[in-house]
């Protein structure tokens, strides 16, 4: 049976309030901290909480047979320490078992590998410091934001210092080949490649409280069978998804909490049924090959790539717009401007601008604090306007 | 087993070229698309213009109701208020106010006349389709006479143009008997939709939501003016359509933009009062009213317009800002309007948020991203509301009425 991996995304963005034209030049608060705490404080309540708990024993349970691995971006953990301090503190005793990873990320969950090289480095330091601090542990293996990957990535990741890096089990990328393997980035073979396996990962994340699935309902027998099938064509399956998976977007009342809680018990009863955490994974299971991404992928919609961030005119506009500030912002020195200017680089300003859906009428596929992309827009395009005549530029 | 329902009698208060309101084109683009669909509609109005709207349509008029003093230009539409002189505007060689007292009596001889007509010009049909309360008694009474099933298709009602507290209680008491006598309902949005099953007492289960579409029209642009950057306004100039809103958020913009052109084209009996507010806001030159204008004169606008604005405190569907999106005008329009209910790709403000209202206004002058996007996803979105899908929709409710 291969071993299971399972990563556990954990973000909350710094939401802008509505900010508005004639509050340019006029003030500088752009963001709307009492919405955030009201979401942070719902989402501790539905998941983090609940589920921290039931990892905790679950890992205890099991005797570090149990193990898995988070991601949570710095403004999520900025978040967490000011409303709801006791999850950070289930997240270090979760870390402090020794059977539960934290990843690296951008500590602002940006998309600045895209855009500034530079930035992106800064990002994933300020991370690392801060992951370290809190957690004790220094984080080993990278996932950029929303799994955005390409070959291009690869060498930074090395740079860094870290040995692998998480990506989309893309079809359009893996062809004929299974994510269920350990790869290597061509050209940087210490750079290891651990794939998300997207269709066990979304039977989870997606369908698991979907009646009209046919896999509904979803037991832990039915799911442990199920990746028990991947028996002699794989090493491991990367179970990875949003932390709010639990409790937020599958409600309790489908059972994710029990399916969750008696998982382990299913995949451990096997022989040789393990959990391993990505660093254990890199250093358990040779790659089996090398792999490339000529383009950028990401775990996003059918479309697997960019275009959920800056897939319009408005959003890569936007986000063109925001980059173009940088130089001016780092060189005043001034650290509440630079802070808001990296507030604004969070991914999830630019997701709420994007029309793929919209025009055709579907807008609650994707959740967003506005009416529309268009006021999504505007407001951003208002406190960048109120940045840059800070900035001077 | 189904009915024959290709055989359409329209009942009309009003047509190009003789209309005075939106129902009116309305009406015309709605026939017109039905009888590319083979659809055989003969259209029934008080007064028949010769110009008939397009091929395979007949349109006839209850001539009697014409000889009895109902003149030219009909304005079912018009407040009872006494009418006011605009400079430049038409108005009727004698002066006087058209309807009022006169326009209940009107319609109740054009129900008389109407029957006659019908049978006169030997007219065959299937359907009876009725727009609005003045000719809903007509329908009423040709449903009864021919047995034959009535569509009764409300675009705005008593309660939304007196805005509930001063509904005319004989035309209240037409409209709802119109209703009840309808084989099925249709409103233009779901708001009036609502309006029918909370002030009238219609079953929901009869009634069916039918946007209105509007027509690819992009070949009248003119050569636009040279005011830049321009913000338009394009209505009649009543309290319901929020003219004031729209000058105090010219203001506003005026702070930041102050470059910025607002016309406010229409006429209505609140212009002399927006002209005066125009100048206690001190606007000046920055506001300009043309008055009436025609489409050559509108398509001229549209040209020139970076923004449309429709600030209406009640608006039952509000076609205006269709046409600016479909000539690739950036919209605004207010949520109390029917229209903003199916609009995706237009800017949506409450229309007594003026702060809102001018923040949107300064954002589509400056943030050509955002505009440019408003413009193309709009051209695109109001290129899908073709009549011709209105048309499809309306043929189905005919084949429903005509099976039952």
């Amino acid at each position: 049976m291969p071993s299971v991996c399972f990563y556990f995304q954990v973000h909350q963005p710094s939401r802008l309030r509505r900010y508005g034209v004639f509050d340019v030049g006029r003030r500088h608060d752009y963001f709307d901290a009492r919405l955030d705490e009201a979401i942070v404080r719902k989402v501790a309540a539905r998941c983090y909480r609940p589920m921290n708990q039931l990892l905790l024993e679950l890992v205890e349970r099991h005797a570090g047979r149990f193990r898995c691995a988070f991601s949570i971006s710095g403004s999520a953990i900025e978040q967490l320490e000011r409303w709801a301090p006791e999850v950070i503190e289930s997240f270090q005793a979760l870390a402090r078992s020794g059977c539960v990873e934290i990843l690296g990320e951008t500590y602002y969950h940006s998309l600045s590998f895209l855009a500034s090289a530079d930035e992106f480095h800064a990002q994933v330091q300020r991370h690392r410091e801060k992951v370290t601090e809190l957690f004790g542990t220094r984080p080993a293996v990278f996932r950029n934001t929303e799994l955005i990957y390409a070959d291009a990535l690869a060498p930074h990741v090395e740079r860094l210092g870290f040995r692998g890096v998480l990506a989309e089990g893309a079809d359009a990328v893996l062809g004929w080949r299974s994510p269920n393997f350990v790869y290597a980035a061509p050209g940087d073979p210490d750079v290891r490649l651990l794939l998300k396996n997207y269709r066990l990962s979304d039977d989870i994340a997606f369908r698991f409280g979907d009646r009209n699935w046919e896999g509904h309902p979803l037991s832990a027998e039915k799911f442990a069978g199920w990746i028990h099938a991947v028996n002699g064509c794989g090493d491991l399956v990367n179970l990875f998804m949003d932390y709010e998976t639990f409790g937020e977007h599958q409600w309790e009342s489908t059972g994710i909490f029990e399916f969750m809680r008696r998982l382990p018990d299913r995949v451990l009863e096997h022989v040789d049924g393990s959990f391993v955490t990505p660093s254990e994974a890199i250093a358990s299971y040779a790659p089996a090959a090398e792999l490339s991404f000529p383009r950028f992928t990401s775990w996003a919609d059918a479309e697997r790539d960019l275009t959920a961030w800056l897939g319009n005119a408005m959003q890569a506009s936007a986000h063109r717009s925001l980059y173009e500030l940088r130089d001016a912002v780092m060189r005043s020195g001034d650290a509440d401007l630079i802070e808001d200017w990296r507030r604004l680089t969070t991914s999830d300003h630019f997701y709420y601008m994007c029309t793929k859906w919209f025009s055709d009428g579907d807008v609650h596929k994707y959740f967003s604090p506005y009416e529309s992309p268009y006021e999504a827009h505007i407001g951003f395009l208002n406190a960048l306007a109120d940045l840059a005549l800070r900035a001077g530029a | 087993m189904l009915g024959a329902a290709n055989k359409v009698l329209m009942l009309g208060w009003e047509l190009p070229p003789r209309f005075a309101g939106g129902v009116g084109i309305v009406c015309g683009a709605l026939t017109r698309a039905l009888a590319r669909r083979g659809l055989d509609v003969t259209y029934l109005m008080p007064q028949a213009d010769p110009q008939a709207p397009g091929r395979g349509v007949r349109v006839i008029g209850a001539d009697r109701v014409a000889t009895l003093g109902v003149a030219s230009p009909l304005h079912s539409y018009a407040s009872s208020a006494p009418p006011v002189r605009v400079p430049g505007e038409a108005v009727p060689p004698d002066g006087t106010p058209l309807y009022g007292a006169n326009l209940l009596e009107a319609v109740e001889r054009f129900s008389a006349a109407a029957v006659d007509s019908v049978v006169d010009e030997g007219v065959d049909f299937d359907v009876i389709h009725a727009h609005d309360w003045t000719t809903f008694p007509a329908g009423a009474l040709l449903r009864h006479s021919s047995g034959k099933p009535l569509v009764a298709h409300v675009h705005i009602t008593e309660f939304d143009k007196s805005g509930g507290a001063h509904a005319d209680p004989r035309v209240f008491a037409i409209e709802q008997a119109g209703m009840c006598a309808a084989d099925l309902v249709v409103t233009v949005s779901r708001r009036i939709a609502e309006t029918c099953i909370s002030r009238y007492g219609v079953d929901p289960s009869r009634i069916r939501v039918v946007y209105n579409g509007v027509d690819a029209d992009r070949d009248d642009r003119g050569p636009g003016l040279p005011l830049r950057p321009l913000v338009l306004f394009l209505g009649r100039v009543t309290l319901q359509k929020g003219p004031e809103y729209f000058l105090r958020a010219a203001q506003r913009v005026l702070e930041l933009e102050p470059d910025a052109h607002f016309v406010l084209a229409g006429t209505g009996d609140q212009l002399p009062r927006m002209v005066e507010t125009a100048a206690e806001l001190g606007l000046g030159r920055r506001v300009l009213f043309p008055g009436f204008v025609d489409r050559d004169r509108a398509a001229e606008l549209y040209a020139s317009a970076d923004v449309f604005v429709m600030p209406s405190v009640s608006e039952p569907f509000g076609i205006v800002p269709l046409e600016a999106m479909d000539r690739g005008v950036p919209v605004i329009v207010s949520r109390q309007s029917g229209v903003s209910e199916l609009l995706r790709n237009a800017l949506k403000v409450d229309f007594w948020d003026v702060e809102d209202l001018a923040g949107k206004i300064v954002a589509a002058l400056r943030y050509p991203s955002l505009s440019h996007h408003l413009r193309d996803a709009g051209r695109e979105e109001v290129g899908r509301m073709s009549w011709d899908a209105v048309a499809e929709q309306v043929q189905r409710i005919y084949q429903e009425v005509a099976r039952a």
